[in-house]
């Protein structure tokens, strides 16, 4: 007997070049902040609290980072949660100020302009805004709230704050108001975008897609919203905790942990109980990335310890956990994701009118798989290199690093640019033989 | 069963999988027939598809979590 009909009118996901326009402009910030290191390798070598530093990271994290997101939040939130894009119009204005904001902001944090950073800086927040709302509303009428739902909400919140944060700083770097120190409130800015945004953007859509790509359910929504609730707990507790310097920040950053240990539990639990042995290079990407969870966290664990020393190693350990969380786990799961999200997007779009009645390519015929491979280990070379070599404040060898990761991110652009052609010329041919009718029907139990 | 209804099972199958082989089936469906497709999960892609070839779709959750679209010609 069926349990629930469905309102099927109402669902649908916005045009493929909402997404693309996002997802491609943060492939070229991807291009340009990677070349900067290799040029610049002291980014990484030297301390963190610099303009160049300051510059070179909101291209990582805005450029890249927050447009793939974005980009691919608007594609997935509707059909993921069943629902419509609340306004493609809103999403198109976000996209232009998000653009201007943040090739703006990096321009004036290389020229160490504040007041002009904050001004630049407002745009980003407007188009934050916009997306937050558009968003929100789209959750507003979703036909059931669940995990996924919740974990892209609370994401949404961290943003928010994030965006404030970060204009208080800029704010507080003009006029001189602000009774926290400097550094304190740029690491826990720091933390409200790249744990509250980025990782928990992550682990809420990973709920859906890795059992979506593997062929599995989620095994316990009850471990997976615990998760959730120990990262929210954790993360609110750091943010204070880092704001003020104080020594209890161990115990939010041990909450954290907590909670991307419920999550690990729960993905090995989906995992195991997939029906799809073999794992394609999208899936290994995005699940090496969470791999990569457990350096990153242990380094967190060991910078928070109470009293520990300042000295040039831990100040350099501190470069290096960012560098990990942000081109490690953050990057490596985004160029998985990509690599399932964008095939899709073209295939459908190019080729789905043509399904039943001309000879169109699979999915999988979009992309190159040896450059998926080769992308793949240049990619974990250059990564260890880098960090160990941040860690280190080695400048040639963080160069060699980044030298690697360029190049994985260039057979990355290649592959992408394979799949976009099929966009601009689509290979569709008459059909020959049809027997659809006698090969893929089986009764139903 | 009814000859009327031609069957198909896309469970197990990765998107779009799925999708090409409900429209498969489907691009020779007979006259007067309904097709039921049973998928893992709601085929959201599918919907305007159908739209476009002049059908229409209908799907029920069932209780093990799979789902049965029910597809007949507008």
């Amino acid at each position: 007997m069926p349990t629930k009909r469905a309102a099927v009118a109402d669902v649908h996901a916005p045009s493929v070049a909402l997404p693309l326009q996002f997802i491609l402009t943060g492939i070229a910030a991807l291009l340009a902040a990677s070349v900067w290191l290799v040029v610049r390798p002291i980014i990484l070598a030297g301390y963190h609290y610099s303009p160049e530093v300051l510059a070179a990271t909101h291209l990582f994290v805005l450029g890249w980072i927050c447009s793939v997101i974005m980009g691919a939040m608007y594609q997935l939130v509707p059909v993921a949660l069943e629902t419509r894009l609340h306004s493609q119009r809103l999403a198109r204005w976000h996209f232009a100020l998000h653009v201007t904001g943040f090739i703006g902001m990096v321009v004036m944090f290389h020229r160490e302009d504040m007041k002009q950073v904050g001004h630049f800086g407002s745009l980003v927040a407007i188009g934050v805004g916009l997306f937050v709302h558009n968003l929100a509303r789209t959750l507003a009428r979703i036909p059931r709230w669940n995990v996924v739902a919740a974990g892209i909400a609370s994401s949404l919140c961290w943003l928010s704050l994030s965006i404030l944060a970060g204009l208080y700083l800029a704010a507080a770097k003009c006029w001189s108001f602000s009774q926290f120190a400097p550094l304190a409130q740029l690491h826990a800015h720091a933390h409200l975008g790249g744990l509250g945004f980025f990782v928990m953007m992550i682990v809420s859509v990973s709920f859906k897609l890795v059992p979506m790509f593997t062929l599995g359910e989620v095994q316990s929504v009850r471990r997976a919203g615990w998760s959730l609730a120990l990262l929210n707990a954790g993360l609110a507790g750091a943010f204070v905790t880092v704001l003020l310097s104080s020594p209890w920040k161990i115990i939010f950053a041990l909450v954290v942990a907590a909670g991307l240990a419920f999550y690990g539990l729960e993905i090995i639990s989906i995992l195991r109980a997939r029906k799809r042995s073999r794992l394609d290079w999208g899936v290994k990407y995005f699940l090496t990335a969470l791999v990569l969870l457990a350096p990153v966290l242990v380094l967190g664990v060991v910078l928070a310890w109470p009293g520990l020393p300042a000295n040039e190693l831990t100040l350099q350990l501190e470069t290096t956990y960012g560098f990990l969380a942000l081109a490690g786990v953050v990057t490596f799961a985004i160029l998985g994701m990509l690599y399932k999200v964008v095939p899709f997007l073209v295939w459908y779009a190019s080729y789905s009118k043509a399904i039943g009645q001309s000879k169109i390519p699979a999915l999988a015929d979009l992309y190159s798989h040896p450059l998926q491979a080769a992308g793949y280990w240049l990619f974990l070379g250059g990564l260890l290199t880098a960090s160990a070599a941040s860690a280190l404040g080695h400048d040639s060898c963080v160069r060699a690093g980044c030298v690697a990761l360029l190049a994985s991110f260039v057979v990355f652009a290649v592959n992408i640019g394979m799949v976009l052609s099929h966009l601009v010329r689509p290979r569709i041919e008459p059909l020959i033989a049809h027997s659809a009718l006698q090969t893929n029907t089986r009764p139903l139990p | 069963m009814n000859e009327a209804i031609v069957n198909v099972d896309a469970r197990g199958l990765e998107p779009p999988q799925p999708l090409v082989a409900i429209l498969e089936v489907l691009s020779c469906l007979p006259e007067g027939s309904e097709l039921h497709a049973r998928t893992d999960r709601r085929p959201l892609h599918l919907f305007p598809l159908l739209e476009q070839r002049g059908f229409v779709g209908e799907t029920e959750e069932q209780h093990d979590g799979s789902f049965v679209t029910t597809i007949r010609r507008a």
